[in-house]
């Protein structure tokens, strides 16, 4: 009974010893920051003065008078994600759907797709620039096709489609091997069924392959949804915002507020919109996504 | 006969699409290291072509310039000791937290991997200010640690989940047989765990090596502390007419990635293939 107790005991310590490096570490680098985001949301603060001042909902209000950039920076950034997960899934889809084909140079060409997505987003978004900016207009001496004569990042609206496909580009390779790892999990058996019951090709694909790909699509969505979200790199490098603010990211819009306005307070009540707004966002795709997979 | 004629028609023609795709697909790269070699004459001139003569003035002048070797040097020491955290004490958490089922380690758990739902632009206004305070800031192993912070959350995740995998008697023989918890962690436990720390390593050393605003906010202000991805950002900044300078910078801070991907195609796909069904 005794030895029981001090075994329990033991074990207690080691609960807590174990894992408290993971436990502090947490703490001190996510929910303190967190804590203090929320403090920092209701106060007036430009970072050189002693103390915060405190405003309780001023900040919100701003924002939501449309003072600031920011509800336009969530706009922009609702339509990149929008654009972002369309034409990454249905891209990657169909490049995973050619490359699970076997032949010899398969894995090389999976490879080829895969490259962008290892390469610093920064560096992906100053090559793209200088495509858009001399590449473009060589090919236009070239060939005299005219849409490579269009200020792709200086016209606001070209500008949104030029930074959609550039994060596609750079994340594509990524949702390919997702789908691949899909389709390649589909028993051959059940294809061979389908073949055998006469289905087409465009058939057996809608029919059979596509809602057994239903976990890696719900992956895949889910994995461009946040990530399309939380676009910044790629966008500063290749139109730092712009023209004008027509492709400002709320991720920059809260970098500008705090440290280029020195606008803290305000900064920081962007980032707690902003982190509500992500959890909505996620969490109901995630609820809608898995009912659906239900119904299947 | 028709129809296996067809087949292979259709065959012939997805493939020929398929390499044609893949190679315009990867063209910009190309384009990158390509333009490194031409002199800047040349790549205002003609932009898409292949060098004419092949000159390696740029290279050489952009590694002395931003001191590539101690930039590389700096990014090992970051992604490193990052690493060593984020895999040490993730898996050790993991390991309690998957076989002391209390109502503690729940707690525990609930509190370790929650914060994956916060983006990082939500706290990284405080954070610098947080980071400050602890003397952590401004200093590459100062960024290495908070990475250990960073990168936790996911890897407890991933490593708890391919822990219940892991029979329970392996290690309550390990137990009888006179090992201490530590020990049998260390010895038994761990190698165990191999696959799933080949996960973890592959998906955070891409993100701790190409990561681009906490090291902005961290280590930007020396020249000394910064980080590939930095000292190319402000060099191309910097460079924005000079091209030939802007695409050598460029094509030296992907390349290390690029050998390592070549080299390492089968473990980082199926690394981050695993990472993402996982995660």
């Amino acid at each position: 009974m005794d030895k029981n107790s001090k075994w329990k005991k033991k074990e207690r310590l080691e609960n807590f010893l174990y894992t408290l490096p993971a436990v502090i570490l947490v703490a001190v680098m996510m929910y303190i920051p967190f804590v203090m985001s929320g403090y920092y949301s209701l106060t007036q603060w430009n970072g050189i003065a002693k103390e915060p001042v405190f405003i309780g909902a001023g900040n919100f209000a701003a924002i939501f008078t449309g003072k600031s950039n920011f509800l336009n920076s969530l706009w922009f950034t609702v339509r990149y994600t929008i654009g972002f997960v369309i034409f990454s899934n249905i891209l990657a889809l169909a490049l995973a759907v050619c490359l699970t084909r076997k032949f010899r140079l398969a894995n090389v060409y999976r490879g080829m797709f895969f490259i962008p997505y290892i390469m610093s987003m920064t560096i992906v978004g100053f090559i793209w620039k200088f495509i858009f900016t001399q590449g473009f207009a060589k090919l236009f001496e070239a060939t005299g096709w005219e849409s490579l004569n269009l200020s792709w990042l200086g016209d606001p609206g070209l500008a949104f489609y030029s930074v959609v496909a550039v994060g596609v580009w750079q994340g594509l390779g990524f949702y390919i091997v997702l789908y691949i790892a899909g389709l390649q999990a589909i028993p051959g058996d059940v294809l061979e069924a389908a073949v055998v019951d006469g289905a087409t090709g465009p058939q057996r694909f809608f029919k059979v392959v596509l809602p057994l790909l239903g976990p890696s699509m719900t992956t895949c969505i889910f994995m461009s949804l946040t990530n399309g979200l939380k676009v910044f790199d790629i966008i500063l490098a290749l139109t730092k915002g712009g023209p004008g603010t027509a492709t400002y990211s709320t991720t920059m819009q809260i970098y500008q507020e705090a440290f280029t306005n020195n606008n803290y307070g305000l900064g920081s009540a962007q980032a707690i919109i902003y982190f509500v707004v992500v959890l909505v966002i996620t969490q109901l795709v995630l609820k809608a996504m898995s009912r659906r997979e239900v119904d299947l | 006969m028709g129809m296996k004629r067809k087949q292979l028609v259709a065959r012939v023609v997805m493939i020929v699409i398929l390499t044609l795709l893949a190679l315009v697909y990867i063209y910009p790269v190309f384009l990158m290291f390509m333009n490194s070699f031409k002199p800047f004459g040349e790549i205002v001139l003609d932009p898409i072509a292949f060098p004419k003569a092949p000159t390696f003035e740029n290279i050489t002048y952009v590694i002395d310039k931003i001191k590539y070797g101690k930039l590389f040097m700096n990014n090992m020491l970051i992604t490193v000791i990052g690493l060593a955290g984020i895999v040490a004490f993730s898996s050790i958490a993991a390991y309690i937290l998957d076989r002391r089922r209390t109502r503690y380690t729940a707690f525990i758990h609930a509190f370790i991997i929650t914060p994956m739902l916060i983006p990082f632009q939500t706290i990284m206004i405080t954070l610098l200010k947080a980071m400050n305070v602890l003397h952590l800031d401004q200093s590459r192993v100062g960024l290495g640690i908070q990475y250990w912070g960073f990168g936790i959350p996911m890897a407890t995740f991933i490593i708890y989940n391919f822990m219940k995998t892991i029979p329970k008697e392996i290690d309550e023989s390990a137990h009888i047989d006179g090992a201490s918890t530590l020990k049998t962690f260390t010895a038994v436990i761990f190698p165990l765990l191999k696959s799933v720390i080949v996960t973890v390593v592959v998906l955070d050393v891409m993100w701790i090596w190409n990561d681009f605003l906490l090291p902005l906010l961290m280590v930007n202000s020396s020249n000394e502390t910064k980080t590939l991805v930095l000292a190319s950002y402000t060099f191309v900044g910097q460079m924005n007419t000079k091209w030939q300078y802007a695409m050598a910078s460029m094509s030296l801070t992907v390349l290390p990635s690029i050998i390592v991907f070549i080299l390492l195609q089968k473990y980082i796909v199926e690394g981050v293939v695993a990472g993402a069904v996982k995660g």
